[in-house]
């Protein structure tokens, strides 16, 4: 007998779940160790039924946006009925639909009178996960096990009981302590999301949850096959470059996107685009998937709730074997930073359909991390340089981009560190972080400004890994608009020697008082300058983000 | 008779209660005057003094204190009304109070902007000058740099100026030598001086001194940018209490829930942004002591927002992780969580076909349908009004008669048929939906923060909140609430209940096994001296009254290591801490004593301890090492509470009190039902009213539901509790003495 449902409970659900996915997320933020992990957010935390479909998720990077459900089927197809309450079962592995080998999941299941309702999961970026290089990017890997170590579904507690073995295997082959005390924190965020579930099935009662889970789904699918009917029907595709794989200098390997939208439904097809490479270059499925679901997001309205009715219209095909999705055993670290070139082939292709709903190009992603020896504390530190990273986004419709917020995949989620304590953590001293005049492409809708940093790098023999993309084409503008500046880095020795790396290098030996210099670019711009309100124009004349000769050559207003 | 005053004006309404000594209780509601709120301020004493036939003259002479909540420097903030504000910071870092870090709250939506700079980048400006991590001086700061500066600010008319230097915290001398000569030239000169207002110049080390750069810069800026308006405020209200010769104390609540002197505030007048709000949690920690409760959470529900804050062991809970629309503050304030949840929220179906509430809000203008005024959508009230918790005849004791009529045709062709329900059920369904959004807003201050709500006493203020609380508590599991009597104006009553409280704090980054013991100690009691000296100023009296020989002596009176005991202040050293390795800090809440003989051991254990109750685990065990971030100091002086009449023969008076049957919905059995309506203003100290029940008071309504019975205590406060869990009744914890508190 059908239950019959309550369109208002359906609504609390909702609310219920969600709060239960920030619940667990709040958590990790304030248990974790890495900084990745506490102040980058670079973490999902998601609650699943028990097929594994999403019941919510809170993504906090949009990268992570599809990472977690493909999983949980994966599990469920490998332990079938042999799971139990008290199990907590840990995964990374790539060819078993992970995303990034660094990103290493933890699911448990809930159960409601003996029988399996859900599962709460949390993914997280550790700060090593084995490999040739700590940290897990290793510019010189052809293959997987030159990048981390592999983990499949495998239980860490059964029944409730450590496997300690299993745990002591794992960790010998993983470099920091620090990612025992992250796994940790990520196993608390699943026992409080476990134990909420739990308690919410026990009150509404197996039958009522599963009948207005479903409308919740139900509901939510209606929202997104709305959004869809919305673009025209057609086929529409896009394309754009990836430069370098790290191994072959001049490199580049084009992503090419069909897009058949056939009334309520939507496919993104990437089948044309590149092989794989040989280098860490290469996608996986489940980022690439990812990469196109957080993009399509964008597209449409932010209140869709994420569950599984908002991903079942969506069709993806991303053949093994292209740069996408490459082919047991590739390297693949880097794939999780295809994303801009996955959103800019996505953007280019629709738009022409919807040009009110997409942007210009965002800038992309161009990362260095420092490692040494910081000599007040006596200790190693590892910092990722955020704040120098971020550049602009592109600008849309009706408004300019937005200012020094990061690529894409991030989208404002990753914060930069705060200067003093940058200088507490580490030996370096930060010379300068400010917005780049005329970074941001100019249009009538200006794309959002890029910085530019410098910092001066003390305490002797710095190591720099290099990675990311944006130094060979500027960020695209639209309907006129322009492009914005390259991303650029670059080494002054106090020898006065200077050193531009390669998009994906490792610099060893860096002696004290160098000199690093970093640009990321602003975002593009949308629509013909000359029609940018005079206003505006001058106002950014006037705050000395647009220059005067700008202003008059581009924007045709003389200040 | 003597009396004490509580102000707290809002948006619409000002609020004042007047305390007498003997706990005689005057209590008023007044228009708000928005222009000029201090013509409201005199306007709400004046009708005060006529509804106690006093001459206002008399009156006055009769108060002593008068503490005042303002939403000027909010609202400023609110509406972007603030001064013309300008930043001097270091070369290299012009951008940082825009940047924000780097965030965009809203990582789905590319059409949502970044907040409007407090200082526009054209009015930032930068100087050569360097102090590095460690304190020293790597650029010498130069004073002539700042000239061309002031020229500049000088042509664009800047009325207010901030300084924030990188490390300052370690080193503020740049930071003094550039607030000294701006002073000095940016005066008007004597000739001009009448009538024209120096610019208002303020600089970091005096607002915040603690590292992290981006929190300080903003929270600088943000006291810039309220500072003329507040300090205006202020002139101008002292100026019109002298007129009416009002010769008692004025004292002004700040963010963090204790009150200070209005010269404190003209110095770092960022302290007042949460100065309204603030006064229900302190309230809150008053009624729940005087029930016997150590801990409490206090709700809010106004016209637009929902506000939720903890009290815990009899103090409300301060965080410095507050910010308000969107610009960070990093001052310590009552850790208040706001939803968009009240009486306006508007009811709406989504794409999806599912009913939502708010978070937009039809507000107090055009108001709900009800209201006749305009409104054309669905609100809350609206509902509330359907399901019978209203009066349509009695709603702010008749002044505004509301339309039943309209509420549900209104939901009928916006809802109702578009879900295929009835009326009653669609407003029913409103009803359940809003109570879920703020029962997850109290779980958010609540059990996101590590602690079980059911252990809390609930305690509902604000008029719209008493018909919602039955139902938020039985979501959160939360055994009872309380409406206190004076619920309507309970931030004007809580005014009243608040200590002088200052906060000082200064970074100090260290491992423990580094700190020198002499230099700790040295530090704690520079704060610990600019708040005493602070303190008697605002004329709490010294354990010792000093000698004859002056201020020196006066000093001595209170030399670290002495025990304050027996004294009016008290001192709540807190100290920001992490283990080694992790990256954000815990603030630990630690003894003097264990300051003054240095006995780390003991702090050890207890951040041990903290630690593992807010995050499940500690690093005992593993014996991991700990890092000092900073150290803070909270200074109270503690004040005079007013007394409050009480009685609890009064039981007998709910014959005469009960007014009417009336229809009204059942969340429990999901009918509606004929429930009896008591009137609320007559006393009724002691008795008890058996739920179902609707309890009408001119200023709010309480819904006692079906599950629930309601002891009306000696105060005349409505103590609502769930009859499953009480199944005998309930017991106030101890015997009151207010006297006592």
């Amino acid at each position: 007998m059908s239950v019959k449902i309550d369109k208002i409970l359906v609504s609390i659900f909702q609310r219920a779940f969600k709060s239960i996915t920030d619940e667990m997320s709040i958590s990790l933020t304030k248990t974790t160790r890495s900084p990745i992990l506490c102040e980058a957010k670079d973490f999902v935390t998601g609650l699943y039924d028990a097929k594994g479909q999403m019941l919510e998720q809170t993504e906090n990077l949009p990268i992570l946006s599809f990472s977690l459900g493909p999983v949980c089927k994966v599990i469920l197809q490998q332990y079938g009925s042999d799971i139990h309450p008290g199990d907590v079962i840990i995964h990374n592995d790539v060819f078993s639909m992970g995303n990034q080998n660094n990103d290493v999941a933890i699911f448990k299941p809930i159960f409601h009178n003996n029988a399996l309702v859900g599962w709460s999961a949390a993914k997280g970026h550790q700060a090593d996960i084995g490999g040739a290089v700590q940290g897990g990017y290793n510019p010189n890997a052809t293959e997987v096990w030159q990048e981390a170590l592999r983990i499949p579904a495998v239980k860490l507690y059964e029944k409730g009981k450590l496997r300690k073995d299993v745990w002591n295997l794992i960790f010998a082959n993983i470099r920091l302590q620090m990612v025992q005390e992250d796994i940790k924190a990520q196993i608390g965020a699943c026992t409080l999301g476990e134990r909420r579930l739990e308690a919410f099935v026990a009150k509404y009662g197996l039958e009522v949850f599963e009948s207005h889970k479903q409308a919740l789904f139900d509901s939510t699918e209606k929202m997104m096959r709305a959004e869809i009917k919305a673009i025209p029907n057609g086929v529409y595709t896009g394309g754009s470059m990836v430069y370098f794989d790290g191994k072959h200098k001049g490199s580049k390997f084009p992503i090419r996107t069909k897009i058949t939208v056939e009334n309520d439904n939507i496919t993104f097809d990437f089948s044309k685009s590149s092989p794989q490479t040989k280098g860490f270059v290469n996608g996986i499925y489940t980022s690439t998937c990812s990469a196109i679901t957080l993009t399509f997001l964008q597209m449409v309205n932010p209140n869709i709730p994420h569950n599984e009715g908002m991903i079942k219209p969506l069709k993806y095909i991303v053949p093994e074997g292209t740069i996408l999705n490459a082919s047991y055993p590739a390297a693949t670290t880097f794939g999780n930073h295809l994303c801009p070139q996955i959103a800019d082939s996505i953007f280019k292709a629709l738009g022409p359909a919807v040009p009110e709903r997409i942007t210009a190009g965002w800038n992309h992603l161009l990362c260095s991390l420092f490692t040494g020896n910081h000599p007040r504390t006596g200790k190693k530190y590892v910092d990722i340089c955020f704040l120098g990273l971020k550049g602009g986004s592109g600008a849309l419709k009706g408004d300019d981009g937005y200012d020094h917020i990061g690529m894409i995949d991030a989208s404002g989620g990753v914060l930069d560190q705060d200067y003093e304590m940058y200088e507490q953590q580490t030996p370096h001293m930060i010379l300068q972080h400010e917005y780049l005049c005329d970074s941001g492409g100019a249009g009538e809708w200006r794309g959002g400004l890029g910085t530019e940093t410098k910092i001066l790098l003390k305490g002797g023999d710095t190591t720099m890994v290099v990675f990311g993309d944006g130094d060979v084409e500027p960020n695209y503008g639209l309907f006129g608009g322009k492009g914005s500046v390259l991303n650029k880095i670059e080494l002054k020795y106090k020898n006065g020697k200077k050193l531009i790396p390669m998009s994906k290098d490792m610099i060893h030996g860096i002696p004290d008082n160098t000199r690093y210099f970093q640009i990321a670019g602003g975002g593009g711009g949308y629509g013909n300058p000359k029609k940018r309100d005079k206003e505006k124009v001058l106002q950014d004349v006037k705050n000395e983000v647009v220059s005067k000769k700008a202003a008059e050559k581009i924007y045709g207003i003389k200040s | 008779m003597k009396f004490k005053v509580g102000i707290d004006i809002g948006g619409t309404f000002t609020d004042i209660i007047a305390i007498s000594d003997t706990g005689d209780t005057t209590v008023h509601k007044t228009l708000s005057t928005p222009l000029d709120p201090s013509i409201g301020f005199i306007n709400g004493l004046r009708e005060v003094a006529e509804m106690r036939s006093t001459d206002f003259e008399e009156f006055l002479s009769s108060v002593d204190t008068i503490v005042h909540g303002t939403t000027v420097a909010t609202n400023a903030l609110l509406t972007l009304r603030g001064a013309k504000t300008a930043l001097i910071t270091t070369k290299g870092f012009r951008d940082a109070l825009e940047m924000r870090r780097g965030i965009r709250e809203e990582q789905f939506n590319n059409h949502y902007k970044n907040v409007t700079p407090l200082v526009p980048r054209y009015l930032r400006f930068t100087v050569d000058e360097r102090i590095d991590a460690q304190g020293k001086v790597v650029k010498k700061f130069k004073e002539k740099e700042l000239l061309p500066i002031i020229k500049k600010l000088r042509e664009e008319k800047v009325e207010s100026v901030c300084i924030c230097f990188m490390n300052s915290f370690k080193n503020n001398s740049h930071e003094k030598q550039a607030i000294k000569f701006l002073r000095k030239h940016l005066s008007p000169s004597p000739s001009k001086r009448a009538g024209v207002r120096p610019v208002f110049v303020t600089a970091s080390y005096e607002v915040l001194p603690s590292i992290r750069f981006y929190e300080r810069v903003s929270t600088t800026a943000v006291s810039a940018f309220v500072g003329p308006i507040v300090a205006n405020y202020f002139d101008n209200l002292i100026k019109k209490l002298e007129d009416i010769k009002f010769k008692g104390t004025l004292l002004v609540m700040q963010s963090n829930g204790g009150v200070v002197t209005p010269d404190v505030v003209k110095k770092n007048p960022a302290v007042t942004v949460l100065s309204g709000p603030a006064a229900a949690p302190t309230a809150g920690a008053f009624y729940s002591a005087l029930l016997g409760y150590k801990n409490c959470i206090t709700v809010d529900m106004g016209g637009t927002s929902f506000d939720a804050a903890l009290v815990i062991d009899n103090q409300c809970v301060t965080s410095t992780e507050g910010s308000i629309n969107r610009y960070r503050i990093a001052l310590p304030s009552l850790d208040i969580i706001t939803i968009g949840a009240g009486g306006g929220s508007i009811g709406w179906i989504d794409n999806g076909g599912l009913l939502r509430m708010g978070p937009q809000s039809a507000g107090a203008m055009p108001g709900p349908v009800c209201y006749e005024r305009g409104g054309t959508v669905p609100a809350c009230t609206d509902a509330d009004l359907i399901l019978g918790y209203l009066n349509p005849d009695f709603f702010a004791g008749g002044k505004l008669k509301l339309n039943k009529t309209k509420a549900e045709s209104t939901i009928k062709s916006a809802l109702a048929d578009k879900l295929g329900l009835s009326v009653l059920e669609t407003a029913a369904g409103m009803y359940r939906i809003i109570n879920s959004n703020m029962a997850q807003g109290v779980r958010e201050i609540s059990v996101e923060r590590g602690y079980d709500p059911r252990e809390f006493l609930f305690i509902v203020a604000g008029g719209a909140g008493s018909i919602h609380s039955s139902e938020i508590c039985k979501e959160l599991e939360i055994p009872m609430f309380v409406v206190p009597n004076v619920s309507s104006i309970f931030c004007a009553a809580g005014m009243l209940l608040g200590d002088l409280k200052h906060d000082y704090i200064r970074s100090y980054f260290s491992s423990f096994s580094k700190i020198d013991k002499k230099h700790f100690l040295k530090v704690f009691n520079e704060m610990k001296e600019e708040g005493v000296q602070t303190l008697l100023r605002e004329g709490i009296k010294s354990p010792t009254p000093p000698s004859p020989s002056g201020r020196e002596k006066a000093k001595q009176v209170l030399p670290i290591g002495e025990d304050l005991g027996g004294a009016s202040i008290e001192l709540h050293p807190t100290l920001d801490m992490r283990y080694v390795g992790q990256y954000h800090e815990v603030p630990l809440q630690v003894e003097w004593t264990d300051i003054l003989n240095f006995n780390l051991e003991n702090v050890f254990e207890a951040f041990h301890k903290e630690h593992n109750r807010q995050f499940g685990y500690s690093l005992k065990e593993e014996q991991t090492e700990m890092e000092l971030i900073n150290i803070r100091l909270r200074m109270i002086g503690k004040m005079e509470k007013p007394k409050f009449l009480s009685s609890k023969g009064e039981a007998h008076n709910l014959e005469k009190a009960l007014k009417e049957k009336r229809k009204a919905y059942i969340p429990e059995l999901n009918v509606l039902q004929e429930i009896p309506v008591y009137d609320g203003d007559m006393p009724l100290g002691g008795a008890v009213i058996k739920g179902p029940a609707v309890i009408e008071k001119i200023t709010t309504s309480v819904f006692v539901s079906n599950d629930y019975d309601c002891l009306v205590d000696e105060f005349g406060s409505f103590v609502v509790y769930n009859k499953l869990v009480y199944p005998d009744g309930f017991k106030m914890k101890k015997e009151i003495l207010v006297s006592s508190l």
